[in-house]
């Protein structure tokens, strides 16, 4: 991404551009680009310390850049204070204010910005009958369950009408059934109301569930930044393929190269894989679960199984490997009669073969 | 269960037994005083205390100095409570150090050093005249201003200390939440930082007036017989004037007054706490 600083700012609707950060002299983040358009649902899909966070902080103005802009809607933010940015944050902990009904919560940023109160009734019933908790306008906030206390938090950041919605790890406090559920019902609302947000999270499926598109960031930068299909079909990096789903994994080295395809060593045999590198390369080369049958196939290898896992709906087989590589193929459906330490062969076409050079 | 728990109650015995023993009896017994007249009940006593412009003006003046106090050091312990709550390591150490280690120096040692920065010819005076700001001492041993900054410093951990636990544990999401949502600091510091720690507020305050309210020997030091408070004149009925009955009647008031503070910080923490 370094490369691409001399792209002039301003163009998109949010334009965050060459940002450094340090935390007590230790560089967290350099040369940062991040931009996306009016309406977009974007995810930061990262480890915890990949400096999502950060990066969702110096946006919503709760953290200041030691470089680098943040432009919105043509106007350049960088150095405004949160308050004055029209940026509504929701919180991994919700952080509703306990002192104060679900109404006054909802309240507060109309109350902040001079609105009367009177003034402030029509639309915070609006916001809480947009999240189904008109019913509980009067309640204090510490009666609400979890998904209540997130509804009320949207509400809240919803009222003001921001610019943009910044959402912080908003389902991590949720058990997976309410979360899926919780999901569905955001994306629906943000979409229907045009709401331009980003979602920050550690989780994949619910950065591939809710965005249009997601940056994935590792150490401080974006390794690849693309709708959830390319993400997963054609990850650019080794850690955004590892990241993103599961992944069969082989290191190896190239032997052969004949220009649109080479040939890998590998622990288990060769293997073709699309792409030019020049023999003597070490690389990675891998393939989606789903993408391996039991067979022989353009690309075959003999495993020992390690497991054969019954999930319901689908089984899964473990290879046994060696270190550093990841043996794995998915079955749809319930299938019995393998077991571990059966010798199975594994198949795969060579264009659904990843291959990246391997990390130093 | 409810056998176990009963079991574990019985721990407080001994503190019952020596509390009933060593401060209700005798209190008691103190009260029962104030009450008696030659043929019994009577509240005699109380009629001619408040009948009395003097002790009116001694009530008065008690109270008045008591709220100062805690109002002093309300605007002190404040900021040095949030000060606290960001510092760490080393840093709260020396804080807590500070805040702790002159309770442990006597009262008298303090009133002394604070006599040598306040008399005529004392450290502040010399400073003031030396910069031509006044050209004659000014008079601040012996007066009330003396007192509330004296009783203000001795009393100020049991005000910062609390509010320091409750702004500890205030999440400090709910101010960034807040700033997200438009408002200024100063929107913030009101709507949400203030209402959220004033319970530690109420507490301190509490403590503080309690101890204002029933101080001897910090205004035996500062002011001296000059100007009285309740408590020095409790300590001249019974020792001065052997007046048993009317130092038990102002040790009553002064109990009134304390129970009042006590019940009333408990109903606004009560208050504050409700809709949590």
């Amino acid at each position: 991404m370094a490369g691409m600083t001399s792209a002039a700012p301003g163009r998109h609707y949010l334009d965050v551009w060459g940002v450094a950060k340090s935390f007590r002299g230790t560089r967290v983040m350099s040369g940062m680009n991040f931009r996306m358009d009016r309406g977009e649902l974007v995810s930061l899909l990262g480890p915890s310390g990949c400096g999502k966070t950060t990066l969702l902080r110096i946006i919503a103005g709760l953290m200041e850049a030691d470089e680098g802009d943040v432009v919105l809607g043509g106007r350049n933010i960088t150095r405004l204070p949160a308050h004055r940015r029209n940026i509504s944050v929701v919180f991994q902990n919700y952080a509703l204010f306990p002192h104060l009904t679900v109404a006054e919560n909802v309240a507060f940023g109309l109350r902040a910005r001079g609105t009367a109160k009177s003034a402030c009734a029509g639309p915070v019933e609006e916001a809480l009958r947009l999240v189904r908790m008109d019913a509980f306008a009067t309640r204090p906030v510490s009666a609400l369950s979890g998904g209540q206390q997130q509804r009320v938090a949207v509400a809240r950041a919803l009222v003001v009408q921001p610019d943009l919605l910044l959402l912080d790890e908003p389902f991590s406090a949720l058990d997976r059934k309410l979360r899926e559920t919780m999901q569905v019902e955001l994306k629906a609302l943000l979409r229907d109301r045009g709401i331009t947000a980003i979602f920050v999270t550690h989780d994949q499926e619910e950065a591939m569930g809710v965005s249009d598109r997601i940056a994935v960031m590792n150490a401080g930068r974006i390794e690849q930044f693309a709708d959830p299909s390319t993400l997963y079909a054609r990850p650019a990096t080794p850690f955004v393929m590892d990241f993103v789903g599961l992944s069969m994994r082989l290191g190896g080295r190239v032997v052969e190269s004949g220009g649109q395809t080479c040939i890998v060593e590998t622990a288990h045999g060769r293997i073709s894989a699309p792409g030019g590198f020049a023999p003597g390369t070490a690389v990675q080369v891998g393939v989606r679960p789903e993408l391996v049958a039991p067979g022989t196939g353009e690309n075959t290898i003999r495993v020992e199984l390690a497991d054969a896992m019954v999930l319901g709906s689908k089984t899964v087989l473990h290879g046994a490997a060696q270190e550093g590589d990841r043996l794995i193929c998915e079955m749809p459906g319930i299938r019995t009669g393998l077991a571990r330490g059966d010798a199975v062969d594994l198949g795969w076409s060579v264009a659904d073969t990843l291959i990246h050079e391997a990390a130093a | 269960m409810s056998g176990r728990l009963d079991r574990i109650g019985l721990l407080a015995v001994p503190a019952l037994g020596f509390l009933a023993v060593v401060y209700a009896l005798p209190l008691a017994m103190l009260l029962a005083k104030s009450v008696q007249g030659p043929d019994g009940f009577s509240l005699a006593e109380y009629r001619a205390f408040f009948a009395d412009e003097y002790n009116l003006r001694v009530l008065f003046r008690t109270l008045r100095v008591a709220a100062l106090t805690t109002a002093l050091a309300f605007v002190i312990a404040y900021p040095t409570a949030f000060a606290m709550s960001r510092a760490k390591g080393i840093w709260l150490t020396v804080f807590l150090v500070a805040l702790v280690l002159p309770m442990s120096l006597g009262v008298v040692v303090k009133a002394f050093a604070w006599s040598i920065l306040f008399r005529a010819n004392g450290v502040l005076n010399s400073a003031l005249m030396g910069l031509g700001l006044t050209e004659r001492p000014v008079r601040m041993l012996f007066t009330e201003t003396a007192l509330v900054v004296g009783a203000a410093n001795v009393f100020l951990p049991f005000m910062v200390l609390p509010i320091y636990s409750v702004i500890r544990q205030l999440d400090a999401r709910l101010p960034e939440a807040a700033a997200s949502l438009g408002a200024t600091p100063w929107f913030r510091f009101t709507r949400v930082t203030l209402p959220l720690t004033l319970p530690g507020v109420v507490a301190g305050s509490a403590f503080v007036f309690s101890l204002a309210v029933s101080m001897y020997v910090i205004p035996s030091l500062i002011v001296g017989e000059r100007q009285q408070n309740l408590s020095m004149l409790i300590a001249r009925s019974f020792l001065f004037l052997r007046n048993e009955a009317l130092g038990s009647t102002l040790a009553a008031i002064l109990l009134a007054i304390a129970i009042a503070v006590v019940l009333g910080s408990g109903w606004a923490a009560a208050r504050l706490g409700a809709r949590r």
